[in-house]
């Protein structure tokens, strides 16, 4: 190893990249962007109501505590629907994603529930399955959640009705929170695979690989001062990402070396992973334009599917078997598990599977990669 | 035991013979029949040739690319390797410079065999790739900094910009740069490590005539400073203008091969004498008569083909001796697109093989 060639070459790199503005677009000012834009949709969710039609067949005194109960969630906004309309043809009506019917015999079940008889009484809730992730979700799940807490509390029968909203995470994450560790993924995926097809598609094209292979660099030498510039790009991206996040959004981040270890673990992992998957496809598709295609083809499933924006829990259950297989899954998991959940376990696991993917990938990368002709 | 590439006196067949260093042997032409003696000076060879490359075979599939040829490049000259598009020049370079593998035969730089000691060779020899096109967003110093410190040997760059004209553009990015000054920047990379070979393939092809005729120039000048270079091309005027020696491909043949000279002595048909204008009636006849090969070709245009260029003075003066009115007298020698055209029928500048 020639450690005057490599620095040569890195510092080649380093120049090229920044006088080229759509590299240095697609590196720092596009994560950013969609940072800036995602955080600015995002970063009221909280405050953002959502109407509720509530049909009260039972006009009891329970059914109004209950109606009372949900009426008092910040979010929700009961509208009232009237006994006489028939609630199906009312939701085709006013179009309505979900609508919720108190059924008769609802305040007449609970009474008898203090007798000690074992009577069911159902409400009945109107969504539209093709709605997933949409309000009709949101609002389902606080309708269960609130007939847990009012059977709850009518069991104990001693304390007074209501809806104490209790998060299942011991931390009140953001939007935000979620999608800077997607982002510094993804922005690594992308970086790492454009910039592994164009050394390798349009340095043949333009002969500078075979002028490369007249020299005395070795592969190894190239591939080692190519890699140490994209793990310089990743780092840089994920400085700015993360900066951005802190400054503008206010990002729950926990700095310590448990999250130091496993963050650079993964991006250089990541790093490696993207640039053996840009190796292998610019050694089968050679034309560059073809190549770039073939990098969209990969990179933008992966960035939808891979839980990058969303949540994977927002899919259906196919689509996350999907995403299972998929590298940047784990990378943005391994990520959220480490710098911002703080989940060991996890962070382990998904870095070790990035790992893996990491050296499977890139030894096939190096492996396929000619630079003498036929 | 060391081989030795002689061309039969005869039928001009390029023969391989093997044998001892000092040794004479008495051989025969496997076309002709034809026999000679053969004397083997190793040193002579070795110290003589900066390439040798002998029954080289490149097969891909059915496609014989390169069709068992040798020749060699002495030290110091500029050698050309000339043929169509497709007729196997870049695979033979290629080869040359470990870009490809061969299938057969041996190619030696300096006496060494590429396959086993092409590391050993890197420092001795500079190249510009076909289509080279270098990092867009270097500027013409930066690009000549990088390749050079891949080098131990190392030229001094600021000489180099000189010497190739490249002062005023040394700060403007390549992709900036016009097609002939991007070539030159190519012939300037190939010289970062001061080599002792430069291969140059196709170096001015999709230039203009004028940047074309600034990049022989450049070549030239490698010539004058003791370089031996090995130029690809499919242009006939540059390997005319620039080859101390040329080798004519076809078909991943080598058809022909010497300096310009023996190849036009060997193929040519002599010179072409034109008279324009001529005014006095029977000429053609007259010089036919005189035993010259004279056509009419109409207006008073005459063409005489001269195989010797002694007769060229009886030409003349048997137009003087006959009181021969005309407006002018062309002379014009046989060129390797007529060599070409001799040799396999077609013209070389409309030949894809």
């Amino acid at each position: 190893m020639n450690l005057r060639i490599i620095a040569s070459d890195f510092n080649a790199s380093l120049k090229t990249w920044k006088r080229s503005k759509g590299t240095m677009f697609w590196t720092i000012a596009f994560p950013v962007l969609l940072i800036l834009i995602f955080g600015a949709i995002f970063s009221g969710v909280d405050e953002v109501t959502y109407e509720f039609h509530v049909q009260d067949l039972d006009d009891s005194d329970w059914s109004h505590t209950f109606m009372n109960i949900l009426d008092n969630i910040s979010v929700v906004d009961i509208k009232t629907v009237s006994a006489d309309e028939n609630i199906t043809a009312f939701i085709e009506k006013e179009t309505l994603p979900v609508a919720l019917v108190i059924p008769e015999g609802f305040g007449e079940a609970i009474d008898k529930s203090f007798f000690g008889e074992e009577i069911t009484v159902n409400v009945s809730f109107h969504y539209d399955p093709s709605e997933q992730g949409s309000s009709a979700s949101i609002l389902r799940s606080i309708v269960t959640s609130s007939l847990q807490e009012f059977n709850m509390q009518l069991s104990g029968g001693r304390r007074i009705i209501g809806v104490d909203q209790i998060s299942t995470i011991t931390e009140d994450f953001d939007f935000i929170d979620f999608f800077i560790p997607g982002m510094i993924g993804f922005t690594i995926m992308t970086s790492c695979i454009y910039g592994s097809i164009e050394r390798n598609t349009k340095f043949r094209k333009d002969g500078v690989l075979r002028k490369l292979l007249t020299t005395p660099i070795t592969r190894a030498e190239w591939i080692l001062a190519k890699m140490l510039f994209m793990l310089f790009l990743s780092f840089v991206s994920t400085l700015v990402i993360l900066g951005v996040g802190i400054l503008v959004w206010g990002v729950s981040l926990h700095i310590n070396l448990f999250m130091i270890v496993f963050m650079i673990m993964i991006i250089i992992a990541t790093s490696f992973l993207f640039s053996g998957i840009g190796m292998i496809i610019s050694r089968f598709v050679k034309e560059e334009e073809t190549a770039d295609m073939a990098g969209g083809a990969i990179t933008f499933p992966m960035m939808f599917l891979a839980g990058t924006f969303f949540s994977l829990d927002m899919m259906p259950e196919f689509m996350q078997s999907i995403a299972r297989i998929l590298p940047l899954y784990y990378v943005n998991e391994g990520l959220r598990n480490a710098m911002i959940y703080m989940n060991t376990d996890k962070a382990i696991f998904n870095t070790a599977i990035v790992i893996i993917f990491a050296t499977v990938f890139f030894l096939i990368g190096v492996f396929v990669t000619k630079w003498k002709e036929d | 035991m060391i081989e030795k590439s002689v061309r039969c006196p005869k039928c001009h067949e390029l023969v391989t013979f093997s044998g001892k260093p000092g040794e004479h042997l008495t051989v025969t032409c496997p076309k002709c029949s034809a026999r000679g003696k053969v004397t083997f000076k190793k040193s002579a060879i070795d110290q003589d040739h900066a390439i040798e490359v002998s029954h080289l075979k490149k097969i891909y599939g059915d496609l014989v690319a390169v069709d068992d040829i040798s020749f060699s490049v002495r030290k110091g000259e500029i050698f050309a390797f000339l043929g169509p598009n497709g007729a196997g020049k870049t695979t033979t370079v290629e080869i040359i410079e470990s870009i490809r593998e061969l299938t057969m035969g041996t190619v030696k730089i300096f006496g060494k065999d590429i396959v086993s000691s092409f590391n050993d060779m890197k420092e001795k020899i500079g190249i510009l790739p076909q289509e080279f096109q270098s990092f867009e967003k270097l500027t013409v110093k930066e690009t000549l900094v990088y390749f050079s410190k891949l080098y131990k040997k190392r030229a001094d760059i600021d000489d180099i910009i000189d010497s190739m004209d490249l002062k005023d553009n040394q700060n403007k990015l390549y992709k900036n740069l016009s097609g002939g000054l991007k070539q030159r920047v190519g012939v300037a990379i190939s010289l970062v490590n001061d080599p002792e070979i430069v291969f140059l393939d196709e170096p001015s092809t999709g230039l203009d005539p004028k940047a074309r005729r600034e990049v022989w120039e450049v070549i030239a000048n490698l010539r004058s400073k003791g370089k031996t270079v090995f130029l690809t091309t499919h242009y006939m005027e540059e390997a005319e203008y620039l080859a101390d020696h040329i080798a004519i491909i076809h078909k991943g043949k080598i058809i022909a091969e010497g300096s310009l000279e023996d190849l036009i002595n060997r193929y040519g048909k002599g010179s072409l004498l034109h008279i324009k204008g001529c005014k006095t009636s029977n000429t053609v006849e007259m010089l036919r008569e005189k035993g010259f090969n004279a056509t009419s070709k109409g207006n008073g245009n005459i063409a005489v083909t001269i195989e010797h260029k002694d007769r060229l003075l009886e030409v003349l003066s048997h137009l003087r001796h006959e009181c021969v009115d005309y407006d002018s007298i062309d002379i014009r020698r046989s060129n390797l697109e007529e060599i070409f055209l001799q040799l396999t029928g077609a013209k070389l500048s409309e030949v894809e093989a």
